[in-house]
């Protein structure tokens, strides 16, 4: 994440003053309120913030998120604002818990960079890896509501009717296990494209993976990082599942296997922080419809440790090729090794 | 006075995490000295057991290279050759190279042949005893 100075704010509060004043069909000046640069992850840079203009006597004012893409973030290709922006849309009238969508800037002389702008929807996000968050997951678990809508916000995804919605332009594996292979072939490529020299134990991974590689019954959106860090939270409920820039087709044990992955909870037995193992399974299963397969899970999270070590390659090649000057991004050269490390105990040595 | 570079390295990572990073006043800034100190820790611990680290490997390379001709039916004397090519060829490599990172092209073989085959079964068995050693080292650096 690049550093941002309070120059950078005003001058980015400017522009989109203006830029919001066309979007929103009014003469009269659109002032931006409360900027606030949210500082998460390595992916795209993202702005919270009030536009506020009169209209008819009354002021209007409406709470929105920007997403911008600096061109030097960890998923490179892999993630685009554009492809967020027409999934949001698509999203829109289902039963779905996604923000709304209102416009994508992809020219990013307007901007400064490709941008997304969304509606910003009330809840809290927070982080999973402090305790300060984990002590509010475990208090909200308590209350017994968020578990629950937990499970039920996630059955909403794999539930949504995608070809109605149109969101087969993600791409629609083939019968069989070309889910898989697409996945496995996706972070190939990230892999590719960081640099990285590679290791043979991620070798080996590839090697599994591709030989285990399972059917799928039934094809559903997934999200791709279903856990929580990734949902907004308002009153014990989920009110928006953020970051969608990994969703794909494919198979929905994909995102059951990140729920129950014990490395998306810390010092807890309640899947990501949160749900109850037996209430996820049972709420999940009679809500979609759909079994878990452990063993099916299984095999995803060592995908997901083919997936966790690209990620870090490619955060160590940003900085290597000095796409990105932060020093955070150099120490996850050593968190390459920890990703192999995690994959060769998965694989069972 | 002359500073072995591990011990350097380390002194320069505590003072950057005692006393600068905590002078600095921007938020974004001072988290970017904490992250130097990190990355200077590391490279200290490489710098204090590089050597040992590169014996170590060398001496498992050395058994795994000699021995693994034998696990997947490669007889030089007899010319009995059970394994096919693409195997012949990158365990001729590792032997011409004996290094870890040349392990994957050995390991691609032998899934390209088959992982089910007992023989190629326990060559990637052998593999993996060498690759458990290799990353626990790179763990004694990255923890």
């Amino acid at each position: 994440m690049a550093h941002t100075t309070p120059a950078d704010s005003a001058e980015l509060a400017a522009v989109l003053s203006d830029y919001l004043a066309e979007r929103l069909g009014t003469t009269r000046p659109v002032e931006v309120c409360d900027m606030e640069r949210i500082a998460v992850g390595w992916s795209h840079e993202t702005w919270l913030f009030d536009a506020v203009w009169p209209q008819d006597g009354t002021e209007q004012r409406m709470g929105l998120c920007l997403r911008r893409d600096p061109g030097n973030a960890l998923l490179r290709d892999k993630s685009d604002l554009g492809e967020q922006f027409r999934v949001l849309k698509c999203l829109e009238g289902t039963d779905v818990l996604a923000p709304r969508a209102h416009w994508h800037e992809p020219d990013p002389a307007v901007l400064g960079a490709p941008a997304l702008i969304m509606e910003r929807v009330p809840g809290v996000c927070p982080s999973p890896w402090r305790r300060a968050g984990r002590e509010f997951y475990a208090a909200a678990a308590g209350r017994g509501v968020l578990p629950a809508s937990f499970t039920n916000a996630l059955a909403a995804v794999h539930n949504v009717d995608w070809r109605s919605a149109g969101l087969d332009f993600l791409g629609v594996p083939e019968d069989g296990n070309d889910f898989a292979h697409r996945e496995i072939d996706k972070w190939e490529s990230l892999i590719e494209e960081s640099g990285h020299e590679g290791h043979p134990i991620l070798a080996d991974l590839i090697g599994w993976l591709r030989h285990h590689a399972p059917p799928v019954d039934r094809l559903t959106l997934v999200h791709g990082a279903y856990r929580t860090g990734n949902v907004l939270i308002d009153d014990d409920r989920v009110s928006a599942i953020l970051d969608w820039e990994l969703q794909v087709i494919g198979d929905p044990m994909y995102d059951v296997a990140y729920v129950l992955t014990e490395l998306n909870r810390e010092g807890t037995e309640l899947l990501s922080n949160v749900v109850p193992r037996e209430l996820f399974f049972e709420r999940y299963q009679q809500a979609t419809g759909i079994e878990i397969d452990e063993e099916r899970c299984a095999y995803y999270q060592l995908l997901y440790a083919m997936r966790s070590a690209a990620f870090w390659m490619s955060a160590a090649g940003l900085y290597a090729d000095g796409s990105n000057s932060d020093l955070r991004l150099a120490r996850t050269h050593w968190s390459v090794t920890v990703a192999l490390e995690r994959a060769a105990t998965e694989l069972g040595y | 006075m002359s500073f072995e570079s591990h011990e350097l390295l380390g002194r320069l990572a505590e003072g950057l995490r005692r006393e600068i990073a905590p002078a600095v006043d921007d938020e974004y800034l001072r988290t970017q000295a904490h992250m130097a100190a990190v990355i200077l820790e590391r490279l200290a611990r490489e710098a204090a057991l590089g050597e040992r680290h590169r014996a170590a490997e060398a001496a498992d390379l050395a058994e795994l290279a000699s021995g693994l001709g034998e696990i997947v039916g490669i007889d030089g004397a007899s010319q009995s050759q059970a394994a096919p090519e693409g195997v012949r060829s990158a365990l001729a490599r590792l032997q011409d190279d004996p290094d870890v990172m040349s392990l994957g092209l050995v390991v691609e073989a032998l899934y390209r042949w088959g992982p089910e085959r007992p023989a190629a079964a326990a060559a990637l068995d052998a593999i993996r005893s060498v690759l458990r050693r290799d990353i626990d080292r790179r763990m004694d650096i990255a923890r």
